[in-house]
């Protein structure tokens, strides 16, 4: 990488959104990252696959500055926002969506409340404009009627689509899910997956970036696909690259098989 | 032989260096947290109708408590009081003692104890289960400052609830110390009365609802102290819970002496 403002992504060929550069985390001996470099381009989707425990949410949480790197800088749009003050940070947090991996949504406030929170927090909106957005974004992720319900009151599939609907309230430029589908049921799954699809679609300036430890499942909605081992990315390349790699590492992955190179 | 023992020597004040350490540390992410907390009190937004939340919830579920233990503390100091008074023939001095006790000493302790094993541990559970369903990383993630949106409407409240459950406390002991008095040990009223108002002064409940502000600043900075940080998931959220009450009950009664030290 010689200039990370200005990154193109070899794989999509589009401008780099987000671009990772030789980022380390450990946590006390544990290391976790041991320097990721990666580019996730503007406007697709970017699916980031590996092992349960590799540091795929720890990845993610580095983006807005949930966690701090302690080697490596991370640029987003073409700035890098390690050196950013506290104040400048939460400015880019204001153009991400997050869902996380358990929703993580609010259990003292309603399924309403929830979706409306970023609203209140950040914009001028009247009462009567959140909640028409709110529910239009319910309706959105199939939950109108769930709108006065409690979070506990939810399943886990609902729960998760409630923290989309929060994620996109605010029209996000950048999307982060951290496994999606884990933890649903096929059907649900397939559904969820439908709906990331679903959102690219209605809005192309939109960058995603899933993190997920299903490689068949995201075959069919990824752009890019980069696989992450100990800390570092691996593989990286269109689904068809995947499909078609007759690497030991990928083969083990996609087959979910017992032999190979990843050891239980 | 001396070598090992010199090794265990070193090996033991190394652990107890370190323990030191570790509680130096403690004690510095506390008083930063604390700090923030208040600081916040006057930093937008405000989050009035979170104070009066957490206000109410405090006084609400500790109100019970409260009543139960005051009513039958003034009542079994008395009772006591009484048979050591009538010894040499002072009975008149149990409605003083009585009185003074309780609104310098009994009062604030007892309130700052039942409210943190109350209220206290209540703060840290809600606060844990928080951070280990990342809804406090939620927050930061949608650019809500988790200190001003969750710790500062916690220390505010506690601030101000502990000496109004302290002056209840105070009122329903002396009002269950007048009923022992003048109904079952047969006292006459003004006997009871005019020694409790001649002994009590206005300092002495000012001492006491002084101090009872004090442990609510200790117990809310140390219960969101606790909630905050937990690691460690379901069973994390136990340890902060009970850590929060047993250092919170334990600063209140060190801190006690000491202000009863310095403010005879
Ligand atoms: N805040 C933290 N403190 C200590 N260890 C952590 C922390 N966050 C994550 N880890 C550790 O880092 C590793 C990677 O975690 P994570 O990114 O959550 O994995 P996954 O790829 O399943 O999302 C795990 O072993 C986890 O225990
Ligand atoms: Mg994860």
């Amino acid at each position: 990488m010689t200039d990370p403002h200005h990154v193109v992504d070899p794989v999509t060929g589009e401008e780099a959104a987000i671009v990772y550069e030789g980022v380390y985390k450990a946590f006390g001996d544990f290391e976790v990252l041991r320097g990721l470099d990666l580019v996730v381009p503007r406007g697709r989707i970017t699916c980031v696959i590996g092992r349960s425990g590799t540091g795929k949410s720890v990845t993610i949480k580095h983006i807005m500055g949930l966690l701090r790197p302690d080697k490596g800088r991370i640029f987003v749009s073409g700035r890098d926002i390690t050196a950013m003050s506290d104040r400048e940070r939460r400015k880019v947090r204001l153009k991400f969506g997050m869902v996380f991996q358990n929703a993580a949504l609010f259990d003292s406030l309603t399924v309403f409340d929830n979706v409306a929170f970023p609203l209140r927090e950040h914009s001028k909106l009247s009462k009567a404009e959140i909640a028409d957005r709110v529910q239009h974004m319910l309706a959105q992720v199939g939950l109108s009627g769930a709108s006065s319900k409690f979070p506990s009151e939810l399943s886990g599939g609902m729960r998760k689509r409630v923290g989309l609907a929060r994620a996109l309230i605010g029209n996000p430029e950048f999307l982060l899910y951290d496994e999606p589908t884990t933890g649903l049921d096929p059907i649900l799954a397939a559904a969820m997956d439908a709906l990331i699809a679903d959102t690219q679609a209605a809005n192309p300036e939109l960058t995603s970036l899933v993190i997920s430890h299903d490689m068949k499942a995201v075959l069919g909605i990824a752009d890019k696909i980069v696989m992450l081992y100990e800390g570092r990315v691996v593989h990286e390349g269109t689904p068809d690259y995947f499909r078609n790699s007759d690497d030991a590492l990928v083969r083990q992955f996609l087959e979910g098989s017992l032999d190979g190179p990843m050891k239980v | 032989m001396v070598v090992r023992m010199v090794e265990a020597v070193g090996r033991t004040s190394i652990g107890a260096w370190q323990r030191f350490l570790g509680a130096l540390e403690e004690l510095g992410r506390a008083t930063v947290i604390g700090l923030r907390g208040l600081a916040n009190l006057f930093l937008p937004p405000v989050r009035l109708r979170l104070i009066i939340e957490q206000t109410e919830f405090i006084g609400v579920s500790s109100l019970p408590i409260i009543l139960l233990t005051s009513a039958f503390t003034g009542a079994v100091f008395t009772l006591q009081s009484y048979r050591a008074f009538a010894i040499f023939g002072a009975e008149a001095m149990v409605g003083g003692t009585v009185g003074v006790a309780l609104t310098r000493e009994l009062g604030p302790t007892l309130t700052g104890l039942l409210v943190a094993g109350r209220a206290g541990s209540a703060m840290a559970a809600e606060l844990g289960s928080m951070r280990v369903s990342e809804q406090i990383d939620a927050l930061e993630a949608m650019a809500v400052d988790p200190v001003n949106y969750l710790v500062k409407p916690r220390l505010a409240a506690s601030i101000l609830s502990m000496p109004i459950l302290t002056a209840i406390f105070d009122a329903v002991g002396v009002a269950g110390s007048y009923l022992v008095g003048v109904y079952l040990l047969g006292m006459s009223k003004p006997e009871f009365l005019v020694r409790l108002g001649d002994w009590v002064d206005w300092d002495d409940i000012w001492t006491g609802l002084f101090k009872a502000t004090v442990f609510g600043l200790l117990m809310g900075v140390i219960s969101c102290y606790k909630g905050y940080y937990t690691t460690g998931g379901a069973a994390g959220v136990g340890r902060a819970t009970t850590s929060a009450v047993v250092v919170t009950s334990v600063s209140v009664l060190v801190t006690n002496f000491f202000i009863a030290w310095l403010l005879p």
